[in-house]
């Protein structure tokens, strides 16, 4: 079932554009974003190749069941809250930026508590499943909506109002040095692999090289299609004033011919799928993990109690959304998980490579 | 099949959710009135600044329908005239069909307020792609236009800049991102189709082209058919060769430009225009000869080079750059400085221009 890994690594692909890659990207055209890229891109193929090669020694087994018995139970609590919390803040971000765009976009007179609580229907609904129907869910949704995200990418590609001149001008600052900010935030689209630790359970055997070269290939076009359309539409001077760059770009391309004139909806509407399996796939790992610290008393009330928490926090978050200054805050999230990745994977190297399954 | 508890409780909050779903956004659609075009005047007498009109579309069923009411205020701002129409109408004003936004040519004559085109961006209800122009004698004017062809209020102005009707190459549509990205875009400077009102009907045949704060020149029709061609928009024209004796129309088929800026470090750099123009001879004042075909080609590029040359320069002498060249300086150096370089070489540089002219046939007479 080796294809799944690549599914979980183009979803986080595909939500990039939410959780402003683009903006901090379009923010550095003339600082170096272009050469950062390309160093993001290094950096995350590494990692993605150490960790699978890792868990690629436990096959069919998620970090729950990999360290059941090697570790004392506090210590085992502390490390599956810490980490669940991390896949949570991961989702709930995600989450957040787009019931923000949903409550720009669709629906400005419905307050954003009852969109998250939709939401959060739906979504708790899909993190109680197990993995293996979670992952069915998923090429479902990616299957379906394949053909609109070629389609947009297509149209927009061939608009005549995308100005190569403006993306070739971004291109003559190829050789400024890159920057941190940059690099961390494009790095982002490659952290889908971190999924493994619970999906893992679905991996029988090694990870094929063909899915790390189309990895490669999809993730380079990915980033430099996020970052560079928006340019070519709103130029290289005037693209960093929007918002939601892509937002914006999708309302610039005109379907004639089609019964809806502003492409802003499909987009839209492709977003919604692929948010809410975006959200729900990190609070599924998120939802596993914990479970993990009380693996061998499973009870219904303490997922109950899980889930109360998930529901209390997003909707805690939804109403304070203002306080919190959300392109500050994902950014920190943005350059913090990096290095939580750095140090997760190496730790999984070092300590779990020379362990027998 | 035996529906257990737990699906028939998820099958019944589903159903639940569903009463959630009504459409519109609480507010149904017979309770709002849809815009569809914006113009924008200075204000006639008064203290305020601008007069900003609305043109409402009020639906009825019949075979045709462009009824319609426009609604105008007198306002400083374009967000307090609206706030003000709204206590004048009976329904929820709604702008997600506003396609067309028109400004006065007095409003862009000066210097044009960036306000004036980031309300509508700013605003998430407006369309990106709605069309911008210039209004004339008014935008009000413009907006009071019903030709008799209309089927639908505004509709007309929607065809003939969205290309769904004419073909023509006398029309250089706008839309409101480009319009807006022209202004920030350094090396690439705006324009605008002007709509004429004459009577009962419209006439859009000339762009005016601004710098990055007012409008500097009208193009004259013959003017606006080059620049379109340059911008390689629209092939589909008639392009007369008027020497003396001999007068010539030629049915363009295929109009192809590329043009490149040449040799940068030498002391006297030009930009090269290729132009490549396919079509048939559909008129002429004297008798066609097939034979003759080459002579007719060398006589349409000469004219063609000739009146290319001057509009280019007209440009040039009135410091617009609505092709990008200034943009195209800047994509292909890599110096950080280019655009400070450009900007002292673009009054002095050459044009050269390179039309090749290729007559197909003489149409169905030999």
């Amino acid at each position: 079932m080796n294809r799944y890994f690549l599914y979980l690594v183009i979803l986080n692909m595909l939500t990039n554009v939410i959780i402003f890659v683009p903006n901090f990207l379009i923010q550095y055209r003339y600082d170096g974003a272009i050469m950062s890229i390309l160093i993001a891109t290094i950096s995350g193929m590494i990692l993605m190749y150490l960790d699978s090669i890792v868990f690629a020694r436990f096959p069919g087994k998620g970090l729950p069941e990999i360290i059941e018995n090697r570790m004392r139970v506090p210590f085992k609590i502390i490390l599956f809250v810490g980490f669940s919390l991390f896949w949570f803040t991961a989702g709930l971000i995600t989450l957040l930026g787009y019931i923000d765009i949903l409550h720009r976009f669709i629906n400005p007179d419905l307050p954003k508590v009852w969109l998250m609580v939709i939401f959060l229907a739906a979504i708790c609904f899909v993190i109680q499943l197990s993995t293996q129907k979670v992952v069915y869910l998923l090429e479902i949704i990616l299957l379906l909506n394949g053909p609109l995200v070629i389609f947009i990418f297509f149209k927009a590609i061939t608009s005549d109002y995308l100005n190569w001149d403006s993306i070739f001008e971004i291109g003559t600052h190829f050789f400024t040095p890159p920057k941190l900010t940059p690099i961390v935030v494009a790095s982002y689209v490659f952290s889908g692999y971190t999924n493994i630790i619970i999906f893992n359970r679905l991996f029988k055997e090694k990870i094929k090289s063909i899915n790390f070269a189309l990895i490669l290939g999809l993730s380079i076009l990915n980033l430099f299609t996020s970052f560079l359309v928006p340019i070519g539409f709103h130029g290289a001077d005037g693209a960093h004033e929007y918002m939601y760059p892509w937002i914006m770009t999708s309302d610039s391309i005109r379907l004639v011919y089609s019964p809806i004139e502003r492409a802003l909806f499909i987009f839209l509407m492709l977003y919604i799928s692929i948010t809410l399996l975006s959200v729900s796939v990190h609070w599924h790992v998120a939802f596993e993990l914990i479970k993990g610290s009380y693996i061998k008393k499973q009870s219904k009330k303490k997922n109950w109690l899980v889930f109360a928490c998930f529901i209390g926090f997003s909707i805690l978050a939804v109403l304070r959304i203002d306080l919190l200054k959300p392109e500050m805050v994902i950014k920190f999230w943005l350059i913090a998980r990096y290095f939580f990745e750095i140090i997760i994977v190496f730790c999984f190297f070092f300590f779990l490579r020379r362990r027998k399954a | 099949m035996k529906l257990t508890g737990k699906w028939f409780s998820v099958g019944v909050l589903f159903i639940i959710i569903s009463f959630l779903l009504t459409g519109c956004g609480f507010k149904d659609i017979d309770k709002r009135l849809f815009v569809v075009s914006i113009g924008i005047d200075p204000a006639i007498d008064s203290s305020k600044k601008y007069l900003i009109s609305l043109k409402f579309a009020i639906p009825i069923i019949e075979e045709k329908s462009n009824e319609s009411m426009i609604v105008s205020e007198e306002a400083d701002t374009i967000s307090e005239a609206v706030r003000m129409i709204k206590p004048k109408v009976d329904k929820e004003i709604d702008f997600s069909h506003a396609k067309v936004i028109v400004y006065n040519q007095k409003i862009v004559q000066k210097e044009i307020e960036p306000n004036l085109y980031y309300w509508f961006i700013r605003r998430r209800d407006i369309q990106e792609v709605s069309w911008v122009a210039i209004g004339k004698p008014s935008a009000l004017d413009v907006l009071k236009l019903k030709p008799k062809s209309e089927r639908l209020p505004s509709n007309s102005l929607f065809l003939a800049l969205g290309r769904d009707g004419p073909e023509t190459a006398y029309i250089i549509p706008e839309f409101l991102f480009d319009f807006k990205r022209r202004f920030s875009e350094k090396g690439l400077d705006p324009y605008l189709p002007i709509i004429e009102v004459n009577k009962n009907a419209f006439e859009i045949n000339k762009v005016g082209l601004l710098n990055k704060k007012q409008l500097k020149l009208s193009l004259k029709p013959m003017e606006t058919m080059a620049l379109n061609f340059l911008l390689n928009n629209e092939s589909k024209s008639a392009l007369v060769i008027d020497d003396k004796d001999k007068r010539l129309v030629i049915d363009t088929k295929r109009v192809k430009t590329k043009y490149k800026i040449v040799p940068d470090n030498q002391k006297q750099p030009y930009i090269k225009f290729d132009i490549t123009i396919n079509g048939r001879i559909e008129e002429a004042d004297f008798s066609v000869n097939n034979a003759d075909i080459p002579e007719y080609e060398k006589l349409a590029r000469k004219v063609t080079q000739e009146n290319v040359y001057q509009f280019l320069v007209k440009m040039q002498k009135a410091n617009v750059d609505p092709i990008g060249f200034g943009l195209r300086y800047r994509a292909r150096h890599f110096e950080k400085d280019d655009w400070k370089t450009w900007q002292q070489l673009y009054p002095s540089i050459k044009f050269k221009v390179n039309v090749d002219v290729q007559i197909e046939d003489t149409g169905l007479v030999e």
